[in-house]
């Protein structure tokens, strides 16, 4: 290869290098988690595709028994599950989001690395109890949408639904996190320089995804509290004889859902974004229009849930509704695709595995868009719902989209995430294979869904005339796991024998390129200057316009000056590795274990664990409250502490979650079967608690401006009246929720009492997890260590405690004075 | 203590200075006085008919108070503030629109089954 620009290359060890399993136990390097988040997801990936070839070999013949019907149904569940959850999710955002976030936008780690690890933890938790099925009451068998009223204990009496439940609550939860640290990382850490209009498009996506995880999966979330209230505690949330309605689990579910598919896709289209100009040697086509097309893809998705329920009778305006911006997303999807394909024509192209990959994304996703449109048409989806049609869509989208990206993705960054290259021949093979394998499994779905053949269907009749098809889609199967056989094959020859990958193989566009494969552990020595879009391509050519070819070919390339003798890492501070966030995973896996097999005791060591482990990592460093980020990132190259956006991000979440919870509060309140209703209600108390509520604000911000001053005495007064004023409230609710069970109103009693203690209960959990924080900083406070440089771990206490506050404001209006008004 | 004294504490680039503790005690005081407004609101049967909005209007102002002064988004930068009001948004938009949905659902199918 002549005249590669020479990359700035320093002889540190990698962060591969160094350290037994306890370092990787421990590990809060950004790479080191994305590698574990791989790791698993690629074992993962083989339980999905065990599970998708039982599938196909039970629909290979009708009438057919290879596999029980109970069998079935829990393949299919668990296949949904696994691939989205335990492999898609975690490829995309946890390994290829994780490694390459920092690295392209010139970071040394994430904002929260102890947080990022918590997530990896939490995530590996979250897949460990959806598997415990194995072992004890059977694996989820109710679909990975996990329709109500299904899956009540009415008719799902045994163990596998709630190891659904808990787990997919761990999992979420666990993505919620990430979706905080990827945003504020991108929003505060990029390089000087790294404009939002000069972040490469995976960062992009990554930031509109982030956006998108904190908008979307609050409702399921709240569902899943349902589901989890109905099962263990005896609420009626999705039980129609008590007037309640399962299509409630719908909405909450596809206003998660259909977002997910872009929590998936976005990062897709992000691989693709950098796979096609790196190998067109072309900058992005129409780079501005692309990034306002992730944010309007985004900001659409959110409002396209319907779709998935025009079965349901919503009515003619919301179905118009629903298919005017299912229709209207197709726009600047085509607008992606169309760059995409512009960005290739006329490039210099250079054939590799990760480039045929991504040229074969192009084409199999604009299928599954096709058909996408179809189902935006309420009469076409009717006829559609629940066929093999729709099997054939999503799978066009998440398997022709999404996963081959990903694959491309392998092939792209392996070398930047191992050091070693991959065998291209090999690439090449698992490619055809996965698109004849791909094409022949799903592409008869169509038709045999147009025929009338129901999505999990265990068997067919043989005078359906199905059999052909489905015989043609299982031998497709088998050749695509024959497929990704190649692929592991490739992976195990590449870690065992593969041959050293230079730092910059594809003589690539962005920064991560700029440094060694594998990275050091700290990314970069000096961090970059950016001046322009495509950073890596400017500096070695000059300008991200350039082509640089000729140059490249010719053998003219200017070369990047090496470091002179050994460099200064002394400025690099690096944060240390911590055990906590193993512990806090393993503490709420105790939790959640303990209260499906119902022992408490277990429940109650895994709080405990949890909740100690916590303390423990607040106070993990010495110098609490002090900045602990690299000082060239605080308070950040936004201006902005990275804490500061990272708690706001969470707040805008809640502001989600609370928004499920009061609007299933007003629905289900004229719903109501009996008394108590919400006459109920006593206003003067409630007027009480939030004149002290507010007044607890007001003291929260004294305390604030004390501590701004350094004026540790009024510091601790105001500081101890807000905890006191917390406590009073809490009181409060406490005398107010004993007289309403002594006014015989009790938790199950009817719709009105469970969703007004749902909703007003998980207030109150907010309000005492704020008391226990500020009682934190109030001891702090008492033994000195809180003061002027310190002020900031006050001032996003007070931001929890304000929100708390607003909270309650919406819910005293709504819930209490408007309890004359009737509900939806 | 000087109660009126403004903070003069460093703050990043793109954060002004926070106000002292006269503003947060003005802004208490309205707080106070629009809480008394709702409950009054309440009470008085001539109002009912407009209930409704005006209860919104009053929570309102009081939300916007907290999350400008107290919250400090008056005086923090505007990325602060679009991470929490675009999520704010959305989050009213869907309330809406739940709410909506089982409105039509309830005036147009008889689902409710008695106990």
């Amino acid at each position: 290869m002549a005249a590669q620009p020479k990359p700035i290359t320093i002889p540190q060890p990698s962060y591969l290098e160094g350290g037994g399993i306890l370092s990787w136990l421990t590990t809060i390097d950004h790479k080191r988690v994305a590698v574990l988040y791989l790791a698993s997801a690629l074992i993962f990936l083989v339980f999905g595709g065990i599970e998708a070839m039982l599938i196909r070999i039970q629909l290979w013949s009708p009438d057919n028994h290879f596999i029980t019907a109970a069998t079935y149904n829990e393949m299919f569940t668990m296949h949904g599950t696994t691939m989205v959850f335990l492999v898609v999710m975690p490829l995309l955002l946890g390994a290829f989001g994780n490694f390459m976030i920092p690295l392209q936008i010139g970071a040394r780690d994430v904002a929260f690395p102890r947080l990022n690890a918590l997530s990896f933890w939490m995530a590996l938790t979250a897949a460990i109890i959806l598997h415990l099925g194995w072992i004890r009451g059977g694996l989820p068998n109710a679909g990975w949408f996990g329709y109500a009223n299904l899956t009540e204990r009415y008719y799902s009496p045994d163990l596998a639904v709630d190891w659904w439940v808990v787990g997919l609550l761990v999992s979420g939860t666990s993505t919620v996190l990430t979706g905080i640290n990827f945003l504020t990382t991108i929003v505060t850490m990029r390089a000087p320089g790294m404009s939002y209009m000069r972040m490469p498009m995976f960062i992009w996506s990554l930031m509109i995804t982030s956006i998108l995880i904190l908008l979307a999966f609050p409702p399921l979330t709240v569902g899943l509290i349902f589901l989890l209230l109905d099962r263990f505690f005896g609420t009626h949330f999705y039980v129609s004889t008590a007037g309640a309605t399962p299509i409630l689990w719908q909405h909450l579910f596809w206003l998660f859902g259909h977002p997910e598919v872009y929590i998936m896709a976005l990062p897709a289209f992000g691989i693709i974004s950098e796979i096609i100009p790196t190998n067109s040697r072309k900058p992005l086509f129409g780079y501005p229009m692309m990034a306002y097309s992730i944010v309007l893809i985004a900001f659409l998705s959110y409002g396209v849930w319907g779709h998935h329920m025009f079965a349901t009778g919503m009515g003619p305006v919301a179905d118009s509704a629903f298919a005017i911006t299912s229709m209207l997303i197709a726009i600047p999807t085509g607008i992606k695709v169309f760059s995409w394909i512009a960005t290739v024509w006329g490039g210099s192209l250079r054939m590799t595995t990760a480039f045929f990959f991504a040229l074969g994304m192009v084409l199999e996703f604009t299928i599954g868009g096709l058909s996408g449109i179809m189902h935006a048409s309420a009469p076409i989806d009717l006829q559609q719902t629940d066929s093999y049609f729709v099997v054939a869509h999503f799978h066009y989208v998440l398997f022709g989209g999404v996963m081959f990206a990903i694959l491309g993705g392998f092939y792209y960054w392996w070398p930047k995430i191992t050091g070693r290259t991959m065998s291209d021949g090999l690439g090449k093979l698992h490619f055809w294979l996965t698109v004849i394998g791909f094409n022949m499994t799903f592409f008869p779905m169509h038709f045999l869904g147009m025929w009338g053949m129901p999505r999990r269907t265990y068997t067919y009749g043989a005078d359906l005339g199905w059999e052909g098809l489905n015989r043609l889609e299982t031998v497709g199967a088998f050749i695509l796991g024959i497929a990704f056989l190649v692929f592991y094959i490739n992976i195990i020859r590449s870690l065992m024998s593969g041959e050293k990958a230079p730092a910059d193989p594809w003589d690539g566009r962005t920064l991560e390129w700029s440094v060694a494969s594998p990275p050091p552990a700290y990314n970069f020595a000096t961090l970059p200057a950016i001046r322009g879009r495509d950073a890596w391509w400017s500096l070695k050519y000059g300008r991200a316009g350039s082509r640089g070819v000729a140059a490249y070919v010719s053998g003219q390339a200017p070369q990047l000056p090496e470091p002179e003798g050994p460099v200064d890492l002394s400025h690099v501070h690096m944060p240390a590795p911590s055990i906590f966030p193993l512990v806090i995973s393993l503490g709420i896996g105790l939790m959640g274990l303990g209260l499906i097999v119902g022992y408490y005791r277990i429940i109650f060591i895994g709080a405990a664990t949890a909740i100690l482990s916590i303390i423990g990592m607040a106070f993990e460093y010495p110098g609490f409250g002090r900045e602990t980020h690299d000082p060239e990132h605080a308070p950040s190259s936004g201006g902005i502490d990275v804490r500061k956006v990272g708690i706001w991000s969470f707040l805008g979440s809640e502001c989600v979650f609370f928004a499920s919870l009061i609007s299933t509060f007003i629905v289900y309140k004229s719903r109501s079967i009996g008394h108590p209703g919400p006459e109920i209600l006593e206003i003067p108390l409630t007027s009480f608690s939030t004149f002290i509520l507010l007044m607890s604000s007001l003291l929260m911000v004294l305390a604030l401006a004390a501590t701004q001053r350094g004026d540790r005495r009024w510091e601790k007064i105001w500081l101890g009246g807000t905890v006191f004023f917390g406590l009073i409230f809490l009181g409060g609710q406490v005398y107010e929720f004993t007289h309403f069970y002594n006014e015989g109103m009790g938790y199950t009693t009817n719709l009105f009492s469970q969703s007004f203690f749902t909703l007003v209960g998980f207030h109150g959990a907010h309000v005492a997890i704020g008391v226990l924080w500020l009682s934190v900083l109030l001891v702090a406070a008492f033994m000195g260590k809180l003061g002027k440089s310190r002020a900031l771990s006050l001032e996003l206490a007070g931001l929890y405690w304000h929100f708390v506050d607003v909270v309650w404001i919406v819910i005293f209006t709504l819930v209490y004075l408007m309890q004359t008004v009737s509900g939806a | 203590m000087s109660a009126t004294a403004e903070v003069m504490t460093e703050h990043p680039a793109g954060e002004l200075h926070h106000p002292g503790a006269a503003t947060y005690l003005i802004v208490a005081a309205f707080l106070v006085a629009l809480t008394v407004m709702e409950v009054t609101v309440f009470y008085v049967h001539a109002l009912r008919p407009v209930l409704v909005p005006l209860l919104l209007v009053l929570s309102g102002a009081k939300f916007v108070l907290v999350a400008m002064f107290y919250m400090h988004l008056k005086y923090d930068g505007w990325l602060l503030s679009g991470i929490f009001i675009f999520p704010l948004i959305m989050a009213t938009l869907l309330l809406l629109a739940l709410v909506l949905l089982f409105a039509y659902l309830s005036h147009h199918l008889l689902i409710t089954t008695p106990l």
